[in-house]
């Protein structure tokens, strides 16, 4: 056996039984699912009769449970499952779940607390206040060691192609932190900048907010945050790192995924030389999206990024052999050299001088080269998003006329819905399900196109609907400039012809899906050469990738070697969204463009940036979908070093010889009784909220009420809201409210000396050692008690509560009477959880769903399964001083059992 | 000069302390200071690396003293002393000084005031150590044995669980028969269970068991000795018997308030309290009989003897038990004569939990609830050989009720039961209503001051059967934990007595509030003794003696004034 018993919640109930079979000499494992131990006690204000302060009562028994030689206390874990053996004893799997945080080396000082961006309405507060989600249960929390909540990747997060955590920036744009944006950005991809313009943000298309009023702009997040960091830093704020290898690598392109390679491997202390065929370096980034959408001195800025790090970049050098430069002397080589030559139509005519490929025409505008196109017209084929370029870029250079034509429908067009919108804007028309068949010239030079329409038929290997030609539908136009955008291709004949690489049927290397080595040992390849032409993100991917497994190389490691930590499971958005009953509406700040005019004649950026007001505004409305953002903050403060976020959920099998069962109490939710308008009246709290705002350690030093923060004057508690009423349910009366409320009633006459306190009931149930008297003390002190139960809680015309009820004792009418706060005295209800507990339900509940004591006049305590014992209010409500006699009741049987199995 | 070899640890505790209080300066301020043979700053104190570090200057530099200046006691004591001892250093020669709660966190505004008090505080300390002895735990052993006074329901169940865990049980009942009340109830509530069937079982168990014994007839006469080792005279019968034991469990019961001449008219034939009733409803079958005269209206008055906030009549406090007792009582007459009329008159209806499910029932079943205000309570009057009972009902705004009754029952309370001969031997404080008091009513019910000795069941204070045996079960628990390991652990920060200053004057004795003092010969004179098992170390002795002859281990005069001299505060 791993432990004599284990007992199962560190609340009042669980930690004195640990302490009293600990204190008997057995071995305990006390497993608690929050943080902290302490239960719902340590948050209570003061308890009744006594008027001890909960804290002060309560915090000595957490540190003696935790200290103590005998209990080991197992925080923030849950036990899943308890199976019975044939020997008696149990079997027993508990999930410790990942807190993120070493806690060996975690000092409790709170330094990620006050670092984190993330804020999560506090439970500890019961919802009145946020807390953040690295955070320590509250100052007196056992153990005093931080976690960090994370429910799974948030879906912006997971959605990433390059994992860099957007729910990270934008919690840190948010927070107004607006270099830290960016310096978290540049952690997973150099091509911050030219990603904030360009990247399709798969991750807008997963976020929750995109299923209430429209999806976060985290794309333009990123380029706000960009902005903001390269103007104030036109220079990288580092250089190369201190220690350099003595390891060479080669990378072949200088586009995003060359970059981002050549970054990690040069962080790790890599000599990197970039070769680039061409005479600018950047690949597409400046050689075919044109600079309205991505100017140029972002990418520049962007390549600094690689370049501050000591990467030589060679222009102009176009690599014909990769076996070659590993003769050169260079320990690996990425391959990374994009696929920049046009896909070729097929059709006839298609040589005459003025039918040209699409990135051979970018590239002529880019490189600078003089083109004029006033008065003539344009014809661009295509559907994809360098189809909308070169219509765009034909636009800005005079054209009188430009069509796009497209052989499917507009459904299909791959090109960006916003970017065919800007098209449709700059007056470029649109010629859906028309395909060219023949181009013809006079002299050579195209003159005339003549085109088919086209008709979809059934969907092909790519799920889009195959179009075929309508016959007969034949039609031709004057043109002047045929530019066709329908694909392109690696070009990379050199590497076959002098390597022998091995080429796909689409003329992409192969390589392995892992490592991204090809079959030259130590030559990797990735990004557009492997995949075909896809997106800046994609190859900055590709590009991260691949330096992770070429460092394995580098060092000499056996490829792959370890696998690579996976994200957190996705959080299920239907799940975020059900966390809070509504959301407040924050619509999305609106696009916002040069206008037409003022763009079609030049090459000025389109999109105009956020303010830093729009920013933070925009990255307000995110709801925190994952918990933990990532944003890394915590991970800065922490001087220990503890925060880990590779931890990971691991289930502990073990071996008990008795259970005692202390999950304790859920309190009743009070919308579920509609009439006193808890979710409706932001002056209806419950009593559970008004014990926090009385509590030593309350959020606002002071009661208020919450719709206006002032102090209440004349408040109401509402007795047997949810307990005794068939309406809910819930037949059975919950023992503690009377008490607890003639507390608070007590409390607030000492800290509110002019309040007026009314407390409306049905019977005053004031029964346990001290309680009557208690109740005596209230009167005498003023409290006023009208008996009759509340039928319902209504607004004034004023803002007070209006309270309906009967008067009992007065002439029996039913009375409306004005209050500025009312207090809910909601009672428990079981705690369900308890009976999942045991595999196959062994364990009976009784007919309300507490576990059920099965021979209460003999042995209190006892379940239906021998050897598991329930402690406290898991059993039936009760109060502090019942939990403890229950605790005892059921040490004293579990001992028993023990003893019995031992034997 | 001093010999002892201390070392000095300053936390910057990432931060939390060195954002105020320079902590290179406070150690700059302590290095030299008299017997400081390692003075360190550490980032985190408390971290695995930090502890390690002292355990190796420990070893190495052969140390004496530990003082660690960082937070507050209450959240590392444990984790330094832990040091101490992995390090072969004694726990009490280390101290910790609070300088993040006590100077950082509390001088924000004041950077270099914070820090001089940290240096005060560290050289108080430093003094302190200089001074600290090696103690050890006080360690007494036990024995696995316990007295159970009565034998009721709790006493019973009581010694039973004691014999399940392996501790026996001495079981001493004044009367001549074992069961106490339960014994003599059939159904109860709420599982209607027999009460004679659940004492016979328990007995029938008991007989089963070597290591309980049961003596009826007797009584305790006498205690000595101290937690864990009491040795225990009894009076069974005419014999007198010692019983060695190491924890006494109490589980006297209560007694039933008798109502006075005329409270509602007692005394009246057809006027007779709870227990009565219950007795007779226990004994009929098919048709209810009071005195040969069938009964078809039943009124019951309630909280007669409770909740009587003058006190004047009966009790202050509210019984618990009779709201629950009385409506169950009132479904059993139901099921002997369906023919019944009852009538409740409450004052509140206090069927707490699940046992509003009773309540429920009994409304069900066509009994009537009245409400009366405390104020004008009912007026039972008999005229002409007819009880009747007047009453003003709340919940019909007052109106003036006369009920013809066959019966009137009085639900009476529970009251403490004087137990004088006992109380006399074992001096077991009690509340201010009568009952056996605990050391804390929410978290320490079946503790008593006077440690080893427990009470259970209804000598606490009003509850139900099953409600005791909780509580008897709880009592045995804490019994258990006392005696399981076969010893306890004490704190040895307890009071000294310097046997040569000391006259015997008995006021230290006369101070203690839990009887540590005792006359003891020391050489030729009479000094005070301190029994190390049952001081607490409060302290309260030490100014009371005119000879300065008391002192607390771990915080002696002498320690507390070095520490004083040591803060060299400037007025």
């Amino acid at each position: 056996m791993n432990y004599d018993i284990l007992v199962v919640g560190g609340g009042i109930a669980g930690m004195e039984s640990a302490l009293t079979l600990g204190d008997m000499g057995y071995s305990v494992l006390l497993v608690e699912k929050e943080s902290t131990i302490g239960g719902k006690m340590i948050l209570l204000s003061k308890v009744f009769p006594t008027l001890d302060c909960a804290s002060c009562i309560a915090t000595p028994k957490m540190a003696s449970t935790f200290h103590h030689s005998q209990v080991t206390t197992m925080t923030y874990a849950e036990v899943e499952d308890i199976r019975k053996t044939p020997k008696g004893t149990f079997q027993v799997s508990v999930k410790k779940k990942a807190t993120y945080v070493d806690a060996d080396k975690c000092t409790g000082c709170q330094k990620c607390e006050f670092a984190c961006t993330v804020a999560i309405p506090d439970q500890y507060n019961f919802s009145m206040v946020a807390r953040r989600s690295a955070y320590l249960a509250f100052d007196q929390a056992v153990p005093k060691k931080a976690v960090i909540e994370r429910h799974g990747s948030s879906p912006c997060s997971f959605a990433c192609p390059v994992s860099m955590q957007p729910h990270g920036y934008v919690s840190l744009i948010r927070s107004g932190l607006f270099d830290k944006a960016l310096e978290h950005i540049l952690k997973f991809v150099p091509v911050a900048g030219s990603l904030g313009r360009t990247c399709f943000a798969p991750c807008e298309k997963e976020c929750t907010r995109g299923e209430l009023e429209g999806t976060i702009q985290i794309r333009k997040l990123k380029r706000f945050a960009s902005d903001h960091y390269y103007e104030k830093y036109p220079e990288p704020k580092y250089g190369p790192p201190e220690e350099i290898l003595d390891k060479k690598v080669a990378i072949v392109g200088s586009g995003p995924a060359g970059l981002t390679a050549a970054y990690f491997l040069a962080k790790g202390g890599y000599k990197v030389t970039i070769f680039e065929a061409e005479n600018r370096a950047g690949g597409m980034l400046t050689l075919t999206i044109p600079s309205y959408r991505l100017p140029r001195e972002i990418v520049e800025r962007d390549i600094k990024n690689v370049t501050a790090l000591g990467v030589e970049i060679k222009t102009g050098h176009r690599v014909e052999s990769l076996t070659g430069l590993k003769k050169d002397g260079f320990d690996a080589v990425f391959v990374a050299c994009g696929a920049m030559q046009d896909s070729k139509m097929k059709v006839e005519g298609e040589d005459l001088e003025g039918v040209v490929g699409a990135v051979d025409f970018l590239k002529g505008v880019n490189r600078g080269d003089k083109i004029d196109l006033t008065g003539k017209t344009v014809v661009v084929v295509g559907g994809g998003n360098v189809a909308i370029d070169s219509a765009r870029v034909a636009r800005r250079l005079g054209a009188d006329k430009v069509y796009i034509q497209y052989r499917r429908s507009r459904a299909e067009m791959p090109a960006f819905d916003v970017e065919i919108e800007d098209a449709i804007d700059e007056d470029i028309e649109m010629q859906y399900l028309k395909a060219p068949v023949q181009f013809t010239g006079e002299n050579g030079k195209l003159t005339k196109i003549e085109s088919v329409n086209m008709e979809l038929g059934e969907p092909d290997e790519s799920g889009r609907r195959r179009p075929a030609p309508v016959e007969g539908s034949e039609s031709s136009m004057r043109v002047d400039l045929c530019i066709v955008a329908i694909g392109q291709r690696p070009d990379i004949a050199s590497f076959a012809e002098n390597d022998k690489s091995k080429l796909t049927r689409w003329n992409t290397l192969v390589v392995d899906s892992t490592t991204l080595e090809t079959d030259i040992p130590g030559v990797f390849a990735g990004g557009d050469v492997v995949s075909g032409p896809a997106t800046v993100v994609e190859a900055a991917h590709a590009g991260a990738h691949a330096a992770v497994y070429m460092k394995r190389y580098l060092k000499g490691e056996q490829l792959p070697g370890e696998p690579l930590q996976q994200p957190l499971p996705v959080v299920d958005r239907d799940e975020v969204l059900k966390r809070q009953s509504e959301y407040n509406t924050l619509n999305p700040i609106k696009r916002n463009e040069l206008p037409v005019k003022e763009r079609v004649s030049n090459f000025r950026e389109v999109e105009l940036p956020f303010t830093d007001d729009e920013a933070r505004y925009e990255a307000g409305r995110c709801i925190d979908c994952g918990g933990c953002s990532r944003c890394g903050q915590c991970v800065a403060a922490c001087q220990a070093g503890a925060i880990d976020f590779s931890m990971r959920d691991e289930i502990k099998e073990l071996e008990v010889g008795s259970v005692v069962i202390s999950t304790g109490f859920e309190l009743f939710d009070p919308s579920r009784k509609v009439q006193y308008g808890y979710d409706k009246l932001p002056d209806v709290i419950t009593a559970m909220q008004m014990d926090r705002l009385l509590a030593p350690t309350r959020p606002y030093n002071t009661v208020l009420r919450p719709s206006d923060g002032k102090i209440p004057d004349n408040i109401a508690y509402v007795l047997c809201a949810g307990s005794r009423d068939h309406q809910v349910g819930n037949k059975l009366c919950s023992r503690v409210c009377c008490m607890y409320s003639i507390k608070q009633a007590q409390l607030i006459m000492g800290s509110l000396p002019l309040a007026d306190v009314t407390i409306y009931y049905i019977d005053i149930r004031a029964f346990g050692k001290g309680f009557e008297e208690f109740y005596e003390q209230a009167k005498q002190m003023g409290i006023s008690f009208v008996q009759g139960k509340v039928s319902s809680v209504e607004e004034g015309d004023n803002g007070n509560m209006i309270v309906q009820h009967e008067n009992i004792a007065g002439d029996g009418k039913a009375e409306r009477t004005e209050h500025d706060l009312v207090v809910l005295s909601v009672g428990m209800l079981p705690n369900q959880e308890s009976l999942k507990l045991l595999s196959g339900g062994v364990i009976e509940e009784d007919s309300y769903h507490y576990v059920k004591e099965v021979d209460e006049d003999h042995s209190p305590a006892k379940t239906s399964l021998e050897g598991v014992y329930v402690a406290g209010t898991s059993a039936a409500a009760m109060d502090i001083p019942d939990t403890i006699l229950h605790s005892g009741a059921a040490s004293a049987l579990a001992a028993a059992h023990v003893e019995r199995v031992k034997k | 000069m001093s010999e002892r070899r201390i070392g000095v640890y300053v936390c910057y505790c990432g931060g939390n302390i060195s954002d105020y209080v320079e902590v290179e300066k406070v150690r700059d301020a302590i290095e030299n200071e008299d017997g400081v043979i390692v003075a360190k700053t550490t980032m985190f104190a408390c971290s695995d690396a930090a502890q390690q570090e002292m355990i190796d200057d420990i070893n190495e530099h052969k140390l004496d003293g530990l003082v660690v200046a960082s937070c507050s006691p209450t959240l590392h004591t444990f984790t330094f002393r832990g040091v101490a001892v992995r390090a072969g250093l004694n726990p009490y020669q280390y101290i910790q000084v609070n300088i993040r709660e006590q100077c950082s966190w509390a001088h924000t505004d004041l950077p270099v005031q914070a820090t001089e008090k940290a240096i005060h505080m560290v050289r108080a300390s430093i003094a302190k150590v200089r001074l600290t002895q090696p103690l050890d735990q006080i360690r007494i052993d036990t024995v696995p044995r316990a007295l159970v006074i009565g034998a009721g329901i709790s006493g019973l169940r009581s010694a039973l669980a004691l014999s399940d865990i392996g501790i026996s049980a001495f079981v001493i009942e004044k009367t001549d028969r074992i069961g106490g009340w339960v014994a003599g109830f059939r159904r109860m509530y709420p599982h209607d269970r027999n009460g004679s069937d659940l004492i016979a079982e328990l007995h029938e168990e008991i007989e089963k068991r070597e290591n309980i014994h049961i003596y009826t007839e007797a009584e305790i006469l006498s205690k000595s000795g101290s937690v864990g080792d009491f040795d225990v005279k009894i009076k069974v019968k005419n014999e007198e018997v010692s019983l060695n034991v190491g924890a006494i469990i109490v589980a006297t019961g209560f007694v039933s308030y008798q109502p006075s001449e005329n409270e509602y008219a007692y005394g009246t034939d057809g006027v007779i309290t709870l227990p009565d009733f219950k007795e007779l409803i226990d004994n009929s079958q098919g048709e209810l009989v009071y005195k040969g005269k069938p009964v078809k209206n039943i009124t019951y008055i309630y909280c007669v003897g409770s909740r009587d906030p003058s006190g004047e009549k009966g009790n202050k406090y509210c019984s618990r038990y009779c709201c629950n007792s009385a409506i169950h009582a009132s479904l059993v007459a139901n099921d002997v004569s369906s023919e019944l009329n009852q009538f409740h008159l409450y004052r509140d209806i206090r069927t707490y939990g699940k046992y509003e499910l009773l309540y429920e029932e009994a409304r069900q079943k066509g009994a009537i609830f009245i409400n009366f205000d405390e104020n004008s309570p009912p007026l039972v009057k008999k005229s002409n050989g007819q009880l009747n009972v007047q009453v003003k009902d709340v919940l019909t705004f007052g109106e003036e009720i006369e009920i013809e009754s066959d019966l009137v029952v009085l639900v009476t309370a529970m009251e403490p039961r004087e137990n004088k001969a006992m109380n006399d031997v074992l001096k077991l404080p009690v509340s201010l209503d009568g009952f056996f008091k605990e050391v804390h009513p929410k978290l320490r019910p079946v503790e008593t001051v006077i440690n080893g000795v427990f009470i259970a069941g209804t000598a606490q204070a009003p509850r139900n059967s099953a409600e005791s045996v909780a509580t008897a079960l709880a009592a045995t628990a804490k019994s258990a934990s006392l005696l399981k390991k076969g010893y306890v652990e004490l704190e040895p920060l307890i009071a000294m007595v310097n046997e040569d200053a000391c006259v015997w004057c008995d006021k230290c004795s006369e101070a203690c509030p839990y009887s540590a003092i005792n006359k003891n010969i020391h050489g030729e004179k009479e000094v005070a003794q301190i029994n190390s098992a049952l001081c607490k170390g409060c302290g309260a002795c030490v100014p009371v003696c005119p000879e300065g002859a008391l002192d607390i281990k771990g915080y002696t005069d002498e320690q507390i004034r070095s520490m004083i001299d040591a803060m060299e505060v400037l007025l």
